[in-house]
C-alpha cells in the first residue's frame, strides 16, 4: 500500500531536525564550558522537549530509529517505506 | 567586537605581460570565530528555526560566506 504523507509529517521532522540540531550546538558549547548553568538548563528542557516530539512522531509515523531505540506497533514497523532517502 | 565586514581584501600586481585578464581586488573571508578567543556566556541566541538554517545558535558567529560565483570575474 502507498502511504501518502501528510503536511504533519513534514512539519513536525523540521521541528525535530530544529531540536536536533540545538541539542547538538549546545552539547559542543557545553563541553568547554561546563559550568554554564543557564545553558545547562536549556539543555535540559530542550532535550525533554525534543524526547517528546520524537515520541508524538513515532507514535503517528513509525520508528526513528532501530535496535531498540524506538518501539514498533504490530506488525514490525521498520520495513514500511518510507525510507529516510525517499522522505 | 562585532565585526559586521567579514571580508578583507588585498590586490594583486597587475603587469603588462600577465597571461590571463587581470583580477584587481580578491577578497577572502576572516570568520567571526577569529575574532572571538572563549565564546563568553550568555552569549545571544537565534530562535531554534534560524538556528538551523544558518548553520549556528549564536549571531555573534554567524558568518553567511556568500558564494561569489555568478558575480563576474572582476573581484573574484
Amino acid at each position: 500500500m502507498n502511504k501518502k504523507l501528510d503536511a504533519n509529517y513534514y512539519s513536525k521532522l523540521l521541528e525535530l531536525q530544529q531540536l536536533d540540531f540545538a541539542l547538538v550546538e549546545l552539547t559542543l558549547y557545553l563541553d568547554t564550558h561546563p559550568n554554564d548553568l543557564q545553558a545547562i538548563q536549556q539543555f535540559n528542557q530542550l532535550a525533554q522537549q525534543r524526547q517528546q516530539c520524537a515520541h508524538q512522531f513515532e507514535m503517528q509515523y513509525g520508528p526513528l530509529l532501530q535496535f531498540g531505540h524506538s518501539y514498533s506497533k504490530y506488525p514490525w514497523q521498520w520495513i514500511e517505506t518510507p525510507w529516510p532517502w525517499q522522505v | 567586537m562585532m565585526v559586521n565586514k567579514q571580508t578583507r581584501d588585498w590586490y594583486p600586481f597587475v603587469g603588462p605581460f600577465d597571461p590571463c585578464p587581470p583580477i584587481y581586488v580578491k577578497s577572502y573571508y576572516v570568520p567571526p570565530n577569529q575574532y572571538i578567543p572563549f565564546q563568553p556566556m550568555g552569549l545571544q541566541q537565534f530562535s531554534l528555526q534560524e538556528a538551523l538554517r544558518l548553520g549556528t545558535l549564536w549571531p555573534a558567529l554567524y558568518s553567511p560566506y556568500e558564494s561569489k560565483c555568478g558575480k563576474g570575474a572582476g573581484n573574484e
